[in-house]
């Protein structure tokens, strides 16, 4: 295999350089508009001229279900620009989302029943009923069939299932057909705009790109240009209608165009360097590269792998992509993923096998099934094309049950033994309301927000005429996030060792600080804050962590959701919400204040390590690969390193070891940002001096310009607790 | 059967103590006194108070848990570090964290345990622990347990120290390699950096070279203070087997520990420049000595 970084010739250099350009023009114009934001690029253009409007069917507004959304997003795919760059390979951008300006929401007669949401306003979760996306598509559907042929293969299965009410298929059609007249005005603009270019070059491009799309208005892609403008397409409409952001195992999917056409000459790998490039500008939707086969008996790196690396490299934009590691990863492009991150401060994240894959197999599933769930978001992994997992929209956050539980004690008996069964009782209560609005969601979603793009590229919701939530795929399994570990684990292990242990304060004296915010309690808020945390090695916290995630675990695995028996995948994992999260809440015995933000995910909080142990990434690993929630979903490992650290072949040495080590010792993905301290500073004191700076938040990277103030401390807090 | 012995500082994941991902675990202690110690908490043998006066949020806890009363009306603290026992009743009730302690008596089991934490990063990066200081030979007996513990439990370990103990100090820790300092060649200057002659030092760097010992080299650069035994380094070296031999510029990182530990800090000290590092890394290699910077 040939491994070697891609050489550009100067056409090629310039195109990307071009595109690179272009995004940092675009991103200015968003900032100037919107300010700040605390999501990645998506790729979107700003348009002050974008307006739409869309008549509901309904009294109260609400647009709904198949045969409504279908149409309000022909209109709405109509009104947004044909877009044409001459520096992409590629047409297409998306300008607004559906969302914005139409209301499509859930009926409240759909909502569940007043006391499931009732136990929501107290415990303050992110439900995850009504969510959307999430489930990743299989994209070789669309390779097979085209636009033309996923339109025909609705009516077919129209015309073959014959239900009462069409509307799956009449609202999907209509999709369709918008899609193909959106792509037949893409090859349109191409060609008015060849016209008028004077550049041959450009000019020649821009005829390619319209003789492309014209093609693809009805057929299916014969080369993997048509292939990978046939998947900008796609990550165009995902994006108008709830900002989808799922893609694919990508390398493996143009794997069979490159090799076919590399062995016949007609493709070179600057080219394919450039379109990947094309595809990362146009959207930043998530997608990895390398792991096993299915039967693990092959590594699936390949040139193709090698090229997407490339492609990111050059391009040096906000871009979304995994690296999946196991033993016999390519070391090779391991390697190369590395160099490219501590020249350009970020880049792949590393979705790391054993935890992903032999926890999934926990959960029932051949662990085949495992090693094709690719990681296509934040945290999240699915199975493209085959499951409906639901994750990164449900976080139960564990400091309210904490919260209710210290209330309990306040009232009541006042011991550690009695505040971990409330505790306990609380988290329980706040679990099994999420598994009823899971059955609710189960029963309504389709007739509400279907999953009206997902459908095209999953296995089983057209020929069986049911939305994928609906029991469209074959496999559904729902993940609840339990965020806050680290909140409360320092909590309960603050009041074991001060009140309980030492003696040092008592029960009330802690309720009276924590009801006065700490305010003349500083003492006291220090003396619960500075004990040994979790994370430092050993701690009595470490031990709570482990209880508390044990005791998460069994709450979600112990019963299936109430009424209609689907599995819950438990997961920890925050998002980059800690400030949502912890606005409203009161202050927490681990020293935290009222509306502080809580614990990142399953990570120990900054400023852990003390003492003899000082702070190190290795120290932090370990931490966060002991508390898995253990069933295949991503809890992950932020890593911000000084990049001056690691200069030379023994700093990749090291990151190596590091994620082959985070891989053994149950750790599931590994996010990367190596800057030197410098370059943060400044950026954090002056965004404009580092426009083009790209860190990763979480799962996501994002232009650090772009991040909200919030955001950008985080960023900054992580790197120096370390310093 | 465990040995105690103080250390203060157990830093994981260092990339450039030895091969591999390693563990280095600082010994508290030193028989020498460098100029530029970027360690000063690693000197003296006795535990110390560190104070960070920007956490303090002046309670006066430590006041009344401290015998000697440290801190008077107006709320400065005010250390009689003779008296200091270390006794940590201080540190103790110091929740701000602006008071703490350096160096800690630890017993080798303990400290393998704290080691083993990361066998699995050693393992997979040909890595290791590395025992620094300080000057972790002038613990020989707690030293040489470790080494051995280590051996036992498949760890690879290195010691790196100045070299100024008795080489039978050497026949009993018997460590996989040696990261060595060098600091000058010339023995009244070496005197006047450091403190103290440096004849054993020398003959031990000669006789862990002749037993083939792996081993490491590390001079460090110090402007106006070792710069100028270069070439009488490049002689010696001639006559030595090391499998690497590295320059260290020297870095002002540690100067804000003196101020905390309320030791007066020596003259300042300039860093060395791109240009002086190159220039020595070339006079050593035009003069056959295989050094690179660090």
């Amino acid at each position: 295999m040939n491994t070697a970084p891609c050489k550009l010739s100067p056409l090629y250099d310039r195109r990307i350089k071009g595109l690179h350009d272009d995004k940092m023009e675009i991103n200015k114009k968003k900032l100037e508009h919107y300010g700040h934001y605390s999501t990645d690029d998506h790729g979107f253009i700003y348009d002050p001229n974008f307006t739409f409007s869309f008549k509901s069917e309904r009294e109260d507004g609400i647009v709904r279900g198949f045969r409504q959304i279908g149409a309000a997003m022909h209109g709405f795919i109509d009104a947004t620009p044909a877009y044409v760059n001459k520096h992409s390979a590629l047409a297409g951008a998306w300008y607004e989302t559906i969302t914005r300006f139409v209301p499509i929401e859930f009926a409240p007669e759909d909502y569940p029943d007043k006391e499931v949401v009732e136990t929501w306003e107290k415990y303050h979760p992110l439900p995850g009923f009504t969510g959307m996306n999430h489930c990743a598509p299989d994209m070789k559907i669309g390779f097979q069939l085209g636009w033309g042929g996923l339109k025909k293969k609705l009516e077919y299965y129209r015309d073959f299932n014959n239900p009462a009410d069409t509307a799956f298929y009449d609202g999907s059609i209509e999709l369709v057909e918008a899609t193909q007249a959106w792509v037949a005005r893409l090859a349109g603009k191409a060609f008015a705009m060849a016209e008028e270019e004077t550049d041959p070059d450009d000019k020649q491009n821009l005829l390619e790109i319209a003789n492309m799309n014209a093609w693809l208005v009805e057929n299916p892609p014969r080369n993997m240009r048509e292939a990978i403008q046939f998947t900008a397409h796609f990550q165009t409409i995902d994006r108008m209608y709830f900002t989808g952001g799922a893609l694919d195992q990508i390398d493996e999917l143009f794997r069979p165009f490159y090799e076919k056409e590399t062995k016949a000459g007609t493709l070179t790998d600057e080219e394919v360097v450039w379109y990947i490039a094309s595809l990362f500008f146009n959207d930043t939707h998530y997608s990895q590269i390398a792991g096993l086969t299915p039967d693990g008996s092959r590594d699936m790196t390949s040139r193709m792998s090698f090229l997407v690396l490339d492609a990111m490299h050059y391009l040096h934009i906000p871009i979304n992509m995994a690296l999946r590691v196991h033993d016999g990863v390519n070391d090779t492009l391991l390697r190369r993923s590395l160099e490219y991150t501590l020249m350009d401060g970020s880049g792949v994240d590393y979705s790391l096998n054993i935890g992903c894959e032999k926890g999934y197999a926990k959960m029932g599933y051949p662990e085949e099934l495992g090693r094709m769930r690719a990681k296509v978001g934040c945290n999240w992994t699915a199975i493209p094309g085959y499951e409906y997992p639901l994750q990164d929209v449900t976080r139960a956050n564990l400091a309210w049950p904490l919260y209710y539980a210290l209330q309990d004690a306040k009232a009541g008996e006042r011991s550690l033994d009695y505040l971990w069964e409330r505790y306990c009782y609380h988290t329980e209560k706040v679990v099994d309301s999420i598994k009823m609005g899971y059955d609710r969601h189960y029963e309504v979603k389709y007739r509400n927000r279907p999953e009206i793009v997902s459908n095209l590229f999953m296995h089983g919701p057209v020929e069986r005429g049911l939305d994928c939530s609906q029991g469209g795929v074959d496999i559904m399994n729902l993940n609840i996030d339990g965020i806050g570990l680290t909140t409360v684990a320092d909590s309960i292990a603050a009041i074991e060792q001060r009140i309980v242990g030492e003696g040092r304060i008592t029960w009330d004296e802690l309720f009276e600080a924590l009801d006065a915010n700490w305010e003349g309690y500083e003492n006291i808020r220090l003396m619960m804050k500075n004990i040994s945390r979790f994370g430092a090695p050993d701690s009595p916290a470490e031990k709570w962590a482990i209880k508390i995630r044990d005791h998460y675990v069994h709450a979600c695995r112990d019963k299936n959701t109430p009424k209609h028996n689907i599995p819950i995948n438990p997961g920890m994992f925050s998002h980059g919400e800690v400030y949502t999260f912890g606005r409203d809440l009161p202050a927490t015995p681990n020293g935290r204040f009222f509306n502080d933000p809580i614990c990142h995910s399953n990570e120990p909080d900054p400023g852990f390590a003390q003492g003899l142990n000082t702070f190190s990434p290795s120290l932090k690993a370990t931490a966060v690969g002991k508390v898995q929630p253990g069933y295949g979903n991503s809890s992950p490992l932020h890593l911000d390193i000084d990049s001056d650290m690691l200069k030379g072949e023994a700093g990749i040495d090291a990151l190596v070891a590091l994620i082959h080590t985070h891989n053994h010792m149950g750790g599931t993905l590994i996010n990367l940002n190596c800057l030197t301290k410098q370059t943060l500073m400044e950026a954090h004191e002056d965004p404009t001096t580092h426009p083009d700076l790209v860190v990763r938040v979480t799962g996501y990277s994002a232009f650090f310009i772009s991040l909200s103030k919030e955001y950008r401390q985080q960023i900054v807090d992580r790197f120096l607790s370390k310093q | 059967m465990a040995v105690i012995g103080r250390v203060f500082n157990i830093q994981r994941f260092s990339t450039h103590d030895g091969p591999g991902i390693r563990t280095t675990v600082f010994f508290k202690g030193c028989n020498l006194h460098c100029k530029w110690c970027h360690n000063p908490e690693s000197i003296s043998m006795k535990p110390q108070l560190e104070l960070n006066t920007d956490l303090c949020i002046g309670c006066g806890a430590c006041f009344h848990a401290c015998p000697f009363h440290m801190i008077d009306e107006s709320g400065a603290h005010i250390i009689d570090r003779y008296k200091c026992t270390g006794c940590g009743k201080c540190t103790d009730t110091c929740y701000a964290k602006a008071l703490t302690p350096v160096g800690k008596d630890t017993d080798t089991d303990e400290l393998m345990k704290d080691i083993l934490t990361d066998k699995m990063y050693f393992d997979l990066s040909n890595g290791g622990v590395t025992f620094s200081g300080g000057e972790c030979m002038i613990q020989p007996d707690f030293l040489s347990e470790l080494v051995a513990q280590c051996r036992k439990e498949g760890v690879h370990t290195a010691v790196d120290t100045a070299g100024n103990v008795p080489w039978s100090y050497f026949e009993k820790v018997d460590a996989d390699m040696y990261l060595y300092d060098l600091k000058a060649v010339d023995p009244t200057l070496h005197k006047k950096l450091v403190g103290v002659d440096n004849k054993l030092i020398l003959e031990n760097l000669k006789r862990l070279s002749d037993a083939g010992k792996r081993m490491w080299i590390r001079i460090p650069y110090v402007p106006d203070c070792n710069d100028g035994e270069i070439p009488a380094m490049a002689e010696f070296l001639r006559g030595i087997t090391a499998e690497k031999i590295e320059l260290l510029p020297y870095h002002r990182l540690g100067e804000g520990k003196y101020d905390s530990l309320g030791i007066e800090r020596g003259d300042a000290i300039r860093t060395p420049t791109d240009e002086e590092l190159d220039r020595a890394v070339e006079y050593f290699n035009a003069h056959g000595v295989n050094v690179i910077r660090q």
